[in-house]
């Protein structure tokens, strides 16, 4: 990262404030086998506000997942800036949270014990983890499966309790990779109506990763369709529904239908 | 490679406990008893007792080994000198095997010599280990850790390069300490590569501490073997082979045992 060095920027800090997260011009290019380099992102600049839900859309290799797992410090940009609430990522000690497309449970503990992790890394007091696991299992409706492992539940408990762990860490930031991507379409919808009913608790900033335009409609307040590699910005959606929403009554929705249009021609 | 795979056992697998049941002992047993008929009608049939003994006798020889005190002596000695090879083993391969998983440069620099430190056959270490290390205790302990050692690093090692990245990654983005990764994921993901090593490594620890009593010593059950060889004295050496069995088996259900434990949550 080159641009560590350059000195605090008073008009930047300034007009940064508003934002919860900030890329700008953010490059990405790989080292792939046999000396190439694959460019993944090129000049990509978004913007999150707090308690804003925004989505990800693009074809498969085009570097959402990249864009994710940068702000979770997991990938260094070959150059540009992020900034969580006008700070850089190294200064930032906001907690962000990531959501796999796989559940990344400890197959060896409880659903119980899995989501505590997520408590125990945001150091929530010991004496009070217990109060909080119990109010998660409840929000995600995990009664009566505490001590199950991850191998006796189904694929969509599963990401139930990836998610409880998440809400457990209490992130600032929600960072979810195709979380339900590897669910059926009727399980799907019912855990974007989970996240929905969560989300409007907390109304914390999410970064959604999908390939599933309904999905991704029904869901956020923004739409961000991306390119195929090296993957830009095409097309930058509000999405204007009235909140709170429903999966089902919006697919009556006239207008739900014309921002579904919209994406997909900006998908071809 | 080729080397590599024949140590690096698959993870120990979940079955273990009770395959097949009752009908499994009975056919077990069976086969146990018609070796033990087949040996005795041999020697009944002429088969001259210098060469092969006889169950009998060497039922009667342990009978009074166990009596006078010798079996114990033995038995106890060799087990020690295992024993603590064993665990040295342990105690040092493990963190070995990671480092080599950490630094992963470092590694391929040491690969050819670790190979071909492995692939030396360890038993032609033992004149030189009696001479570096005495008669005593002391060189069989070394010779037991010499040949258990690259067991533990090398599966380790190998155990640890197929950890599930998203899971380390998730960790990652939650900001978790080492130790607290090393606590709840590394160790429990290692736990069947620990057991598939115990399970080679007592059989192999069995083997360096007797080679090196064979070579030099003063008692043991390898000791007793050579001495009771040394007088033509089929019987005494059948003796000494049937208590290193009754020894391997009993260190292997001791590793059953823990194997059940751990992998208890294991789907079935």
């Amino acid at each position: 990262m080159t641009f560590v060095s350059k000195p605090p920027d008073v008009r930047n800090q300034a007009t940064a404030n508003a934002e919860k997260v900030d890329f700008e011009r953010i490059n990405v290019t790989f080292d792939a086998a046999g000396g190439d380099s694959v460019e993944v992102l090129k000049d990509v600049n978004l913007a999150v506000s707090p308690g804003e839900f925004v989505s990800i859309v693009g074809p498969s290799g085009c570097g959402k997942s990249t864009l994710l797992r940068i702000l979770a410090g997991l990938v260094e940009p070959t150059s540009g800036r992020i900034r969580i609430d006008g700070k850089s990522l190294s200064d930032n000690r906001e907690r962000v949270g990531f959501m796999f497309q796989r559940d990344t449970l400890l197959p060896w503990a409880t659903v119980e014990q899995n989501i505590r992790v997520g408590a125990e890394l945001a150091g929530v007091p010991r004496n009070q983890i217990g109060e909080k696991l119990e109010k998660l299992i409840d929000l995600l409706r995990l009664a009566g499966f505490e001590n199950r492992r991850p191998h006796q539940l189904s694929g969509g408990m599963r990401q139930r309790v990836s998610l409880g762990r998440l809400l457990a860490f209490e992130p600032e930031i929600y960072l979810m990779d195709e979380p339900f991507g590897a669910l059926d379409s009727q399980t799907k919808i019912a855990m974007g109506r989970e996240v929905l009913r969560i989300w409007s608790l907390h109304r914390r900033s999410v970064l959604f990763v999908t390939h599933d335009i309904d999905e991704a409609v029904t869901l956020s307040d923004r739409v961000v369709v991306f390119s195929a590699r090296p993957g830009t910005i095409k097309l930058d959606l509000k999405i204007d529904l009235e909140r709170p929403r429903d999966p089902q009554q919006l697919r009556k929705n006239l207008q739900f239908g014309a921002y579904i249009d919209q994406i997909w021609s900006a998908l071809e | 490679m080729a080397v590599k795979d024949e140590i690096t056992a698959r993870p120990a697998s979940s079955k273990s406990g009770t395959p097949g049941g009752v009908r499994l002992t009975r056919d077990r047993l069976i086969v146990f008893f018609a070796v033990i008929l087949f040996w005795e009608s041999a020697v009944r049939l002429g088969v001259d007792p210098l060469w092969i003994s006889s169950p009998s006798l060497v039922g009667e020889r342990l009978w009074q080994l166990a009596l006078s005190g010798q079996l114990v002596k033995h038995v106890s000695r060799t087990l020690t000198e295992a024993g603590l090879g064993l665990l040295l083993a342990f105690v040092v391969g493990v963190p070995i095997g990671m480092a080599m998983a950490r630094f992963k440069y470092a590694n391929s620099v040491a690969e050819p010599f670790v190979m071909a430190l492995y692939s030396l056959p360890r038993v032609a270490l033992a004149p030189l280990f009696i001479i570096w290390f005495g008669i005593d205790l002391f060189s069989k302990v070394m010779m037991a850790f010499s040949t258990v050692l690259f067991i533990f690093m090398l599966n380790i090692h190998e155990g640890l390069k197929t950890i599930d990245r998203d899971l380390v990654d998730l960790f990652r983005t939650m900001r978790a300490p080492k130790t607290y990764v090393l606590r709840k994921v590394l160790l429990p993901w290692l736990v069947p590569w620990l057991i598939a090593s115990l399970r080679i490594g007592i059989g192999l620890s069995l083997v360096g501490a007797v080679v090196a009593e064979l070579i030099g010593s003063s008692s043991g059950v390898g000791w007793y073997i050579e001495h009771s060889a040394g007088r033509l004295d089929t019987t005494g050496v059948f003796a000494g082979l049937v208590s290193l069995t009754l020894i391997a088996v009993a260190g292997n259900l001791v590793v059953a045992r823990l194997e059940k434990h751990f992998s208890a949550w294991r789907p079935s």
